[in-house]
Parts: structure tokens; C-alpha cells; sequence
């Protein structure tokens, strides 16, 4: 088989996977946590290519397929929750959205 | 034939369903012309079946006619089917007939009251559950009637549901008949497990081969339904309470249906009582007992109703006497003729009632003699009947009993023979002393709010079926006649063999104690009347016989009070401590358990991210190290 081992594709994997993370867990702004969560999707998906390819079949690549396609159904609502909190002048800050709080 | 089995049946439940379903679309009136109607075609189904019987071959007189099969498991299998035969058709016709001419005397009794279509559809009802109950082909269609009776006695006692003590006397019939339908069931129960069939036939060609305590617990159960039905001593506290109903709902109950029920059974199920002998003769020294202590009860009470209930009791309590020692045929041919007398009694007494604006208490009655003379006729044939004195019909039936009792001899043959002795004198005085306080002396207080009718003593629908029952007893009796002829009795024999028959020597010089006896209980009462006094003088006997002989207040220690007692306790001890503080806890403890829970929920996205990132790492971890 060409290209590179299947480990490196797995440690790029966790490096991208890790960076989503820490970007969920540490940033403020709710743009910057989407983008995180999308991040972490892709290590995902390169993941299951990773695998697909190392097995020879096609059922990884279809998975990473819908994977993207909830992604994109994801950043539509994420998105556009939000375009509405800018339109209601709410400020754009993940720890000040806390009215679920126990 | 078989035909007139099945209308007779089912046309007092279409007059019901008709009345039911037709709502107030209709009439009061017309309801009770359906209510009238529907159980006078019932009585020609009756007549059909018992004509198309006696034209029958006598070795053919037991017609079985199935409509379908209703329960069926494994090899047991119940039909839904009647059976005509000498004995279910004689009370076909005492069912349908007497009962007919009840529902006729209601429409003139109960005219104006609001709920007259109501009443209708019960007693339509009530005559259908008593012909299931006489017509069932098996036990458990007998059962269904036995329970149906009591359903719609409950309904019609607590007629007046606004009175307070007409639904607590609906209750009290409903509890001790419901004891006796438990027996009964369990009685059933038994049967099937040991002869596997319910079908009259069935169970008698068996009953020989059983064990004796089979045979006798069944017998036991049996009795224990007959005894609540028929309002007999250890159940008969029901009976006197029921006079909250209205009047001729009581004749209904004491005449055609309900308490002949338990006579009828004693009849019917004469192979099983045979088979268990000391049960029988049980059922004979409960009668015997119940016909003096209800005669004794009679002699104090004051409501014109509760006498004639006592006197009922102490009847029924002849008829168990005579079931108990065999002679069936006198029982059924008892059961007639009080039939006759006792629906006439309280009719007549109705029509006093409802001319004296619903009093019912004696001491405040006297004199109706002038204003009611065909009323008191009719209660005087009524009560003469009662007695015994020939040639009205009680006379015929009543000495036939005394005389079998006496003809069986030995000890429980001469204690029965002198409590029927005793019980015709206690009726000669009871009934007379009511006869008397009602209808001679001097006008009393009730007179004054009394409604005078234009035409007579009452409406007509009350008056023909009181003349017609005054004919029936003074000659219904005349079916039996000693050493002339005897088809009432041979006709019953044939479905229940007499264990006993008196010769007829025997019988016409019982007759004459017993009426010699019937008459002296009227002389006492008649010289206690114009002397003023009361026919019990010592306070401490009134006493006692004026509080029933502490039955009521026997059974609320025995029963009610405990019940009471422990149900509070256990409230007290177990419900309060135990249950509903641990409810209480549990619900208090969840609130306080929330109330820990909530914190972790911070609102903070971000922690929420880490808990998540946390969880996955420790389950990496989790599944690593199980690996």
C-alpha cells in the first residue's frame, strides 16, 4: 500500500481531535466553539478514512459522508442560533448564557 | 311447551329493557302498563308450559332446553338452558302470576311518585331474576338468578334512595344475602370438583357416590344461600329492615319472589339434602327455630308492615320445616298459599297505608272497619288464611306440614311437630292482635290526615288485585284436600319424591289441634284488645322481643365493632406511622436529593464540555484497564 503508515494518520487524527477540544473547553466566543466542534468532526472523519483505506472497503468513506452531512446541518442551526443572539443584542459569550443553571 | 319456558322467561327482561331503553318517551303510566303487561305474558308462558306438561305422559315431564353452551372448559361445559318440569313450573306460575298482579296493584300505589318508570323497569327486573332462578337447568344459571334476586332486591328496598334508612336497609339485605352467595358459589365450586358437572341431573346421579363430608359441605353451602334468601335465623335480620321499601315491593320480596327462593332450592336440590340427612334436618330445626322466634317478634312490634314481615319469617320457617323432613310437596304447596295470603295481606295493608298518607304505625290506626269495609274484608280473609282456620288456603297447607312433621316421628319429628303446634297459636295471636289494633275499636289520630277517594277505597289498580288475591285465598287451598284428593302434592312428588307421607287420620285430627290452637291465639288476642292490654305483659320479655332478640346488636359486637376496632387499630399502628410517613419521606427525600443534584447543573457550556471530555477519558481508561 502507497503513502504514509496508518499511525501517522491517526496521531494528525488526535492532534486535530485535541485542538477541537481544547478550543470547546476553552474559548469564550460561541463562533469559536462551533468551529472547534467542526474541527473535532473532521479528526473524525479522517479517522474513519484512515481506517477505510488500511481495510480496503468503502463503508468508512460512506460514514464520513454523512458525518459531513450532519456537520453542515449543524453549522446551519449553529449559525444561525447564532446571527439570532447577535439580532437580540445578546452578548456573544458562551459563560454569560447560563439561564439553565440549577 | 318448552316455548312457553323461554317467554316466560324473557318477557319480563324485554318489559325492562322496553321501559329502559324508551326512557321518558314514555308515560309513567305506560311504563307501568309494559312493567304489568310483559309479567302477565310471562304468566301465560307459564300456563303454556305447565298445560303442555300435564297434558304430557307422566315418565316425560322433564323438559331441558338449551340455548347455547355458555361456559366451556376442558370437559366441564354450562348451558345457558331452562328446564320445566312439575316443580320449576309451579313456580313459574306463583312467580308470574302473583308477582303480575304486584306490578298491577304498584301502578295504583306508586301513581305520582317521581320515579315511577324506575320502579317499573326493577320489578320487571326483579320478576325476571326469580324466574331465571326458578327456571335455571343447572346451578350456576340457578346462582346467576340467586344473585340477581338479590341485586334487584337491593335496588328496590333502597327504592327511596333519600331516605337515609332505606339505603342502609338495602345495604344490610345486600351483605347478608351476599354471605349466602358466597356459600352458594362455594357449594358450586365443590360440585364441580367432585361430580364435574353443574346440570341438575348431573350432580344427582352422582351425589350418592360421594364421600359424606363432600356430600355434606356442599349440602352446608347450599343451605347457607337458602338460609340468607329466605331470611331464616342466623340471617334473617335483613328481612324486617327491607320494609323501608315501598308496599308492594315488600309483597313482591314476601310473596312471589326472593324468599321462597330458599324453599325452592331446599326442593330442587332435595337428592343432595337427602344425601347429607343431618344437613337437612338442620335446615328443618333452623325453620322451626325462625317460625317461633319470629312468631314471639311479631307479637310486640308497632309498624303494620314489620308484623306481617315477622310473619312472614316464621312462615318460610314452615316451609324450611317441611323441606327439612322431606315433605317437599307441602312446602311448595305452603309456599302458594302464602303466595296468595301474604301478597293479599300487604296489599290490603297498602291500601291503609295509602289511605292514611303513608302511616304505617298501628297505635295510631283503629276503627277502619267503616271506611275501608272491602279492605277489611280482604285483610280479614287474609288473616283468617294466615291462621289457619279452614276453608281458607293456609289451613290446608300449614296442617299438611304439622302432620308430616308428626309423622316422621322420633325426637326431631316431635320437637318440629310441637314447634309448628306452638308457631299456629303465637300466629292466631300476632295475627289477630294486628288485625284488631287495625280495623276494630275507635278511630285514632291517623284518620283525621286521611285522603278520601270519590270512588271507593283506593284507585282501581290496587282494588281488583286485592279482590283477586281475596279469591285465591280462600280457595287456593282446596288443591289438597285430604283423603279426597291430592294433585298439588302428587304433582310435586314427581320431581321430588316426599320422604314422608302422612295418613289421613293423621291429618284431620292435627288439623283439629292446630286449629283449636290457631283459634285459642285469637280468643287472647281478641280479650287482650277489650281489655286494653297487650298480649306481652312482662316489661323484661317486651323488652327483648322488642330489640329482636338482640340479633342486631349481637352481631355489631360480633362482627362490626371488631371490624371497627381493628381497622383503627391498624390505621393507628400500621397506615399512619409506617405508610403514609414513609410516602412522605420518599417524597421529601427526592426533593432533597434534586436539590444536591441541581448544583452540578451550572449553566456554564464550557463545564459541561469538560464533564463530557472527562467522562470519555475515564471510560477509555475503564475500557483499557478492562481489556
Amino acid at each position: 500500500m502507497d503513502g504514509p503508515d496508518i499511525g501517522w494518520y491517526l496521531i494528525v487524527a488526535a492532534l486535530l481531535f485535541g485542538i477541537g477540544a481544547l478550543g470547546v473547553m476553552m474559548r469564550r466566543s460561541p463562533l469559536i466553539v462551533l468551529l472547534s466542534t467542526e474541527i473535532m468532526l473532521n479528526a473524525a472523519n479522517l479517522t474513519l478514512i484512515a481506517f477505510a483505506r488500511q481495510q480496503g472497503d468503502l463503508d468508512g468513506q460512506i460514514f464520513a459522508l454523512a458525518v459531513m452531512a450532519v456537520a453542515a446541518a449543524e453549522v446551519a442551526i449553529g449559525l444561525g442560533l447564532i446571527v439570532a443572539m447577535a439580532r437580540r443584542r445578546i452578548v456573544l459569550d458562551v459563560d454569560q448564557a447560563s439561564a439553565l443553571r440549577g | 311447551m318448552i316455548a312457553g319456558g323461554w317467554i316466560c322467561l324473557l318477557a319480563p327482561l324485554a318489559g325492562a329493557l322496553a321501559i329502559v331503553l324508551a326512557g321518558q318517551r314514555i308515560s309513567r303510566r305506560t311504563a307501568g302498563w309494559i312493567s304489568t303487561l310483559t309479567t302477565f305474558v310471562a304468566f301465560g308462558g307459564a300456563l303454556m308450559a305447565f298445560l303442555g306438561l300435564w297434558a304430557a305422559d307422566p315418565d316425560d315431564r322433564e323438559r331441558v332446553s338449551t340455548a347455547y353452551t355458555w361456559l366451556a372448559a376442558g370437559g366441564f361445559e354450562v348451558g345457558f338452558q331452562i328446564l320445566v318440569d312439575p316443580l320449576s313450573s309451579v313456580m313459574m306460575l306463583i312467580v308470574s302470576g302473583v308477582g303480575g298482579l304486584i306490578v298491577w296493584y304498584s301502578m295504583g300505589y306508586m301513581a305520582g311518585d317521581d320515579e315511577e318508570r324506575r320502579y317499573f323497569a326493577y320489578m320487571s327486573i326483579f320478576v325476571f331474576s326469580m324466574l331465571m332462578l326458578v327456571e335455571a337447568g343447572n346451578f350456576l344459571l340457578l346462582l346467576v338468578g340467586w344473585g340477581l334476586v338479590g341485586l334487584a332486591s337491593y335496588l328496590l328496598i333502597g327504592f327511596w334512595h333519600k331516605r337515609p334508612e332505606a339505603v342502609a336497609a338495602a345495604k344490610k339485605a345486600f351483605v347478608m344475602n351476599a354471605i349466602g352467595d358466597a356459600t352458594f358459589a362455594l357449594a358450586c365450586v365443590l360440585l364441580i370438583w367432585e361430580t364435574g358437572t353443574l346440570e341438575f341431573f348431573g350432580v344427582f346421579a352422582e351425589v350418592d357416590s360421594l364421600s359424606t363430608t363432600s356430600v355434606n359441605l356442599i349440602a352446608l353451602g347450599l343451605l347457607g344461600g337458602a338460609v340468607a334468601k329466605s331470611a331464616q335465623i342466623p340471617l334473617q335480620t335483613w328481612l324486617p329492615d327491607a320494609m323501608e321499601g315501598p308496599t308492594p315491593v315488600s309483597a313482591l320480596i314476601h310473596a312471589a319472589t326472593m324468599v321462597t327462593a330458599g324453599v325452592y332450592l331446599l326442593a330442587r336440590a332435595s337428592p343432595v339434602f337427602e344425601a347429607a340427612p343431618d344437613v337437612q334436618h338442620l335446615a328443618a330445626i333452623l325453620g322451626a327455630a325462625t317460625l317461633l322466634v319470629a312468631g314471639l317478634i311479631a307479637l310486640v312490634q308497632w309498624d303494620i308492615k314489620r308484623v306481617i314481615a315477622y310473619s312472614t319469617m316464621s312462615q318460610i320457617g314452615y316451609m324450611f320445616m317441611a323441606a327439612g323432613i322431606g315433605a317437599y310437596g307441602y312446602a311448595i304447596f305452603h309456599l302458594m298459599t302464602h303466595a296468595f295470603f301474604k301478597a293479599l295481606l300487604f296489599m290490603s295493608a297498602g291500601v291503609v297505608i295509602h289511605h292514611l298518607q303513608g302511616e304505617q304505625d298501628i297505635r295510631r290506626m283503629g276503627g277502619l272497619k267503616s271506611v275501608l269495609p272491602k279492605t277489611h274484608i280482604a285483610f280479614l280473609v287474609g288473616t283468617l288464611a294466615l291462621v289457619g282456620i279452614p276453608p281458607f288456603a293456609g289451613f290446608w297447607s300449614k296442617d299438611g306440614i304439622i302432620t308430616s312433621a308428626f309423622a316422621t316421628g322420633g325426637a326431631l319429628g316431635w320437637s318440629l311437630y310441637i314447634a309448628g303446634l306452638v308457631g299456629a297459636l303465637l300466629t292466631g295471636a300476632y295475627a289477630f292482635r294486628l288485625y284488631y289494633t287495625v280495623f276494630r275499636g275507635e278511630a285514632q289520630s291517623a284518620e283525621a290526615e286521611a285522603v278520601h277517594h270519590e270512588h271507593g277505597e283506593g284507585p282501581r289498580s290496587m282494588l281488583v288485585p286485592v279482590g283477586i288475591l281475596t279469591v285465591l285465598s280462600t280457595i287456593g287451598g282446596l288443591v289438597v284436600i285430604p283423603g279426597v284428593w291430592h294433585p298439588f302434592t302428587s304433582w310435586i312428588g314427581e320431581t321430588a319424591e316426599p320422604l314422608v307421607e302422612p295418613t289421613v287420620l293423621e291429618d284431620y285430627a292435627m288439623s283439629v289441634l292446630a286449629v283449636a290452637l290457631g283459634l285459642i291465639g285469637f280468643y287472647v288476642a281478641r280479650r287482650a284488645f277489650h281489655a286494653g292490654r297487650q298480649l306481652v305483659t312482662s316489661p323484661g320479655a317486651w323488652r327483648v322481643l322488642e330489640h329482636k332478640l338482640y340479633f342486631d346488636e349481637l352481631y355489631d359486637a360480633l362482627f362490626y365493632r371488631p371490624a371497627v376496632a381493628i381497622s383503627t387499630a391498624l390505621r393507628r399502628n400500621f397506615e399512619e406511622p409506617v405508610i403514609e410517613r414513609s410516602l412522605d419521606e420518599i417524597g421529601s427525600g427526592t426533593i432533597r436529593v434534586g436539590d444536591d443534584v441541581a448544583r452540578v447543573q451550572s449553566g456554564l457550556l464550557r463545564a459541561y464540555a469538560v464533564a463530557i471530555a472527562a467522562g470519555v477519558c475515564v471510560l477509555v481508561v475503564v475500557f483499557v484497564a478492562v481489556r
